[in-house]
């Protein structure tokens, strides 16, 4: 039944020009539901959803059925020209968990996402703590040098980042030599090793993912009400303390949205990845994105790779299931 | 009293977004240009970035107009992603009517279905011709020709006259002994740790195979319609060392894990940080530094026996027709004009210096060649293609060859540990169905 | 009270030390970025860096424009961006005021499988993405380019309007029109500048990913003309060598459009960004 909800927090003609600055209070009472029984009503709410699910349906919607489709037959370049594939049912999924491949590359993807978006959170919170301690020009110096990281299409980045870091001509390795700390390193690889190759692209992530997550907390610390902090210092809470019970306290939805989708980004990083080092040397930043681009167009076996996707949005669901859930029910609250 | 008005907003944002997206629509409509409006047709061919010269697709879009009447319409492609490209365009309904393709992809798409067999007008495209096995084996599938060369390209080296000549050097070296020697006195007389008296990146594959041919290795051997890997077999595993000793004494420390690309080992030649190099030809480095002209020199690497040369990676395109293409005879008369004896000499040898598709043409067109041009020509007669079969695509685009040859370099594996897992890998490749 | 402000200065001097310590690091490669384009080409492969790009070349730029069909990329990548920013805020904003402003059978699977649609990667949705639009006749076209990103976009910029819709009461519009005020002025003066600053974060979101993309524009398209600007970054780089200067020039060159219109919107964007976040 079509319904028109008010929402709000129970006063809330009061202050409207302001709606988008008002503290985030705890838990709001809902309003009343109020009914509305015009028969019109009904299709409204679908006739404006309308244009979405067109989109979503033509470019999200059937191919994701086709690639469930093609996941379960065996889908190669001959089929993409022909236009049929034998079933094969489950075999492409078989071949991924039994192909020996498989946990290495979920444990790979799976830690280099927690280094990320620990890394993005902990220098993300960092900033945005800074921000707030800041005079007005050092603060616009530093919101200058995030949105500039930011903005920086990420295509661009990845070929800058191949320059920094070049062995004889980056001037990564010539900084670092200068500093004469770890010796002459003008001529060091950094993508020989699979570890200093996720060094390398965790850098370039974490450099334009921190803006969002620094400029977003920011936004929700700016709107924690000083007098909190005044009574936990009155209640005689060290730094720490306040932090913990207050700040946090107040960050939560903002920081479990923000969680969420760098967790979803973090775990779906793709290009800067492919172009800094093709999942190499030797499939050693192999993650599952690489993984199933590398079975989808260097092998044309679609149906493996398509079938590797799969299992992974599995995962993904999987990790964020409990923080989703919370997250829509938090919502529903209005 | 919100549902009053709400339906009226939908007109309005409605009309908008049409209003967008039609902006969108009419910008880029897709109207096929097969028939120009005087009624003559177009043929849509598809070039590689950096093959052929524009005044060469040119000469032959002349030759075939004059044939044919009909127009051409060039299209440039970039290697980057090559494969998913032709993928998706040769599966189209409208696909373009003639591609180039490197001569190692065609295979996988000869055994898919998207060329036209061109069995039946082979004769009338040899033209007499013995073909270069590199190119025309891989458009072969199950004795079946799918494709039709267009030119060939191959690597000789490239070598700064005045750093040969500071170090000593007066005759140029017809053995690998001499070429070891030369290269040492290079070394002696230029120290400095950046700089290579032979520059050659870890994962220049192309070039590093040359050593496993020339030891009597090879990539992978055919028996039945089975392939196997046989880097481990002890011919491969020898010239492989002797390519690993070549790769860290000669070349800096910093190209062990590195392609020829990044650093761009032409820019390093011309900017004089290398002596020498292995390309396929010298136009980059002249375009990086004109002053260059005259000051470099060619000649093909040479082998272990005086006199020899090393065998080279057969580079080069072959023209094919799209099996989904609407205008199948006209096709097959641009890829006649392609491959005809008088453009392949004006034009591929003539104007580009690249080399032609048939042994006879290779030694009509010898004499005419620039200095620095005979030495890729001369190589040329000794080459060798890879595995004839579509899963020798993967291992292009996997990077796996890369990685493999890296890995020697770098010593994180030695020869036979890294043959073992590579040759698996391309047992595995090399036999996927498609 | 000398020794607390005497507290307070080292504290501020050691905040402003850090503040400057991360302005230097953060900014750091794209001035290394700028620096590069602007050197002349053989000064870029030295082993010893130049900091400041003297003398100013504009060669890598020239080599960078000269590229054929250039104009042709700009332009489709202008249009298909900026279809994609007006299409998918109107979208969006009709979707959001659906989730918000009733309450229907289906609305709580829609918020979620538009959250969980996130999750697939791009890659995969490659050749499932071109058979779909290839069943729809909108290969090779702009408007099928445009339609890809709008739907790429719209989960997020869905969540977003949504939170700001929810930060706008009800009675706040219905006040409004007891008051006298017609349907589309209530909309224009009151629901607009309100969501304004959501619909300007979703806007840029929408810009960069349209902006940024490549697979998607490379496999859908099938005459050279029309490419997108990605197309020509990727094209520095042949079988026959890398133009580095012209590569950084055209990377410096495609990233300044994109700086300079965050630079533009920030102050909008925060707001935009965090009071719909707020409300979630």
């Amino acid at each position: 039944m079509t319904e028109l909800t008010s929402h709000g927090r129970g006063t809330t003609t009061a202050r409207p020009a302001e709606s988008g600055r008002e503290p985030a209070a705890p838990e709001p009472a809902p309003a009343p539901a109020r009914r509305r029984g015009r028969r019109r009503d009904r299709a409204t709410p679908y006739l404006l959803l309308a244009p979405a699910l067109l989109v979503l349906g033509l470019v999200l919607g059937y191919p994701l059925i086709r690639l469930l489709a093609i996941s379960m037959q065996d889908y190669g370049l001959r089929a993409l020209f022909t236009g049929s594939a034998p079933w094969i049912g489950f075999a492409n999924y078989a071949k991924v968990f039994t192909g020996g491949e498989f946990t290495a590359v979920l444990v790979r993807t799976l830690v280099f996402c927690a280094a990320l978006v620990a890394g993005t959170l902990l220098i993300g919170m960092f900033v945005a703590l800074l921000l707030g301690s800041l005079g007005r020009r050092m603060r616009a110096a530093v919101t200058l040098c995030l949105i500039c990281a930011w903005a920086v299409p990420n295509i661009a980045a990845t070929l800058v980042w191949q320059w920094l870091f070049q062995p004889g001509y980056g001037v990564i390795n010539w900084l670092l030599t200068q500093l004469g700390i770890f010796g002459d390193l003008t001529q060091h690889e950094w993508f020989a090793s699979s570890f200093s190759a996720f060094c390398v692209v965790w850098l370039l992530v974490v450099w334009q993912s921190v803006p969002f997550v620094a400029l977003t907390l920011r936004a929700g610390l700016s709107q924690i009400p000083r007098s909190y902090y005044e009574t936990a210092a009155l209640a005689g809470a060290g730094a720490w303390t306040s932090f913990r019970v207050v700040t946090l306290q107040f960050l939560r939805p903002i920081l479990l949205l923000v969680t969420i989708l760098s967790v979803v980004w973090d775990f779906n990083v793709f290009n800067q990845i492919w172009i800094l080092t093709q999942g190499g040397p030797d499939g050693g930043t192999t993650t599952l994105g690489i993984w199933s681009f590398t079975q989808a167009f260097s092998s044309q076996s679609y149906g493996q790779g398509a079938a590797i996707a799969v299992v992974s949005v599995a995962m993904l669901l999987v990790l964020t299931a409990y923080y989703v859930r919370r997250l829509v029910q938090a919502g529903e609250q209005w | 009293m919100h549902q009053r008005y709400l339906p009226h907003r939908l007109p309005l944002a409605a009309g908008l977004i049409a209003l967008a997206l039609t902006a969108s629509a009419c910008a880029g409509s897709s109207a096929p240009a097969n028939k120009s409006a005087s009624g003559s047709k177009t043929l849509t061919v598809w070039y590689m970035d950096g093959d052929l010269s524009t005044q060469d697709q040119a000469a032959i879009g002349a030759a075939f107009t004059k044939a044919t009447g009909a127009k051409v319409n060039v299209q440039i492609q970039e290697w980057t992603n090559i494969n998913t490209k032709l993928s998706t365009a040769l599966a189209q309904n409208d696909p373009p009517d003639i591609v180039e393709i490197g001569n190692t992809d065609v295979p996988l798409f000869a055994a898919t279905g998207a060329l036209t067999d061109l069995t039946a007008n082979e004769s009338a495209l040899t033209q007499g011709q013995s073909w270069l096995p590199g190119l025309s084996g891989p458009a072969t599938v199950s004795g079946h020709l799918y494709a039709a060369p267009l030119f060939a390209g191959n690597r000789a080296v490239i070598y700064n006259k005045k750093l040969w000549a500071a170090a000593g050097i007066t005759t140029l070296p017809t053995s690998y002994a001499e070429l070891t020697a030369d290269l040492d006195k290079i070394k002696t007389a230029n120290p400095s740790p950046d700089f290579s008296a032979f520059y050659f990146p870890g994962e220049y594959w192309y070039g590093a195979l040359q050593f496993v041919w020339a030891a009597g290795g090879q990539l992978a051997t055919e028996s039945g319609s089975t392939w196997s890997g046989a880097l481990g077999s002890a011919a491969a595993q020898q010239g492989l060392a002797t390519w690993k000793s070549f790769q860290n004494t000669y070349s800096a420390a910093a190209s062990r894990d590195v392609d020829t690309k990044s650093p761009d080992q032409d820019a390093l030649f011309a900017q004089g940080k290398a002596a020498t190099i292995l390309d396929t030809s010298i136009n980059t480095v002249l375009k990086d530094e004109p002053s260059l002209k005259g000051e470099i020199g060619t000649f093909p690497f040479p082998g272990q026996t005086a006199g020899t040369t090393q065998p080279v990676f057969l580079g080069g395109s072959d023209l094919a027709i799209a099996a989904k293409s609407s205008n199948q005879p006209l096709a097959l008369e641009y890829l006649k004009a392609a491959t005809s004896v008088a453009v392949q000499k004006a034009d591929i040898v003539g104007l580009d210096g690249w080399t032609p598709i048939s042994t006879q043409l290779i030694e009509q067109t010898s004499d005419s060649l620039s200095q620095t041009s005979k030495a890729f020509a001369a190589a040329a007669v000794h080459s060798v293609a890879t595995p004839a079969t579509p899963g020798w695509a993967t291992i292009e685009s996997d990077a796996s060859i890369n990685q493999f040859f890296a890995a020697i370099a770098t010593g994180s594996q030695s020869p036979a540990q890294a043959a073992q897992s590579f040759d698996s890998h391309l047992d595995q490749a090399l036999n996927a169905s498609q | 009270m000398s020794a607390r402000s005497r507290r307070r200065t080292g504290r501020k001097v050691a905040l402003n030390g850090a503040a400057a310590l991360f302005c230097v690091i953060w900014i750091f490669p794209v001035y290394w970025m700028v620096n590069t384009a602007f050197k002349p080409y053989g000064d870029i492969l030295r082993p010893t860096p130049g900091f400041l790009p003297i003398p100013l070349s504009l060669g890598n730029f020239a080599d960078a424009l000269g590229k054929p069909l250039f104009g042709d990329y700009l332009r489709n990548s202008l249009i298909v961006t900026g279809a994609a920013v007006v299409a998918s805020s109107l979208v969006a904003l009709l979707a959001a005021v659906a989730l918000t402003r009733f309450r229907f059978f289906g609305r709580r699977a829609f918020l979620i499988s538009i959250l969980a649609v996130q999750m697939i990667p791009q890659p995969a949705l490659v050749i499932p993405l071109f058979l779909s639009l290839k069943s729809a006749n909108l290969l090779n076209t702009l408007l099928g380019l445009s339609l890809t990103y709008v739907a790429f976009v719209l989960p997020f910029t869905i969540w977003t309007l949504r939170g700001f819709l929810h930060g706008v009461p009800v009675e706040l519009e219905e006040a409004a029109m007891v008051d006298g005020a017609g349907r589309l002025t209530v909309m224009r003066r009151i629901l607009l500048p309100l969501v304004a600053p959501g619909l300007i974060a979703s806007s840029v979101f929408a810009f960069i990913t349209a902006w940024n993309d490549y697979v998607f524009a490379y496999v859908e398209m099938k005459d050279q003309d029309h490419y997108t600007l990605p197309v020509w970054l990727v094209s520095f780089s042949t079988n026959t060598g890398t133009d580095y200067g012209g590569l950084i020039a055209a990377s410096t060159l495609f990233a300044v459009p994109v700086i300079v219109f965050f630079l533009l919107i920030q102050r909008r964007l925060v707001e935009g960004m965090t009071s719909g976040a707020v409300k979630d």
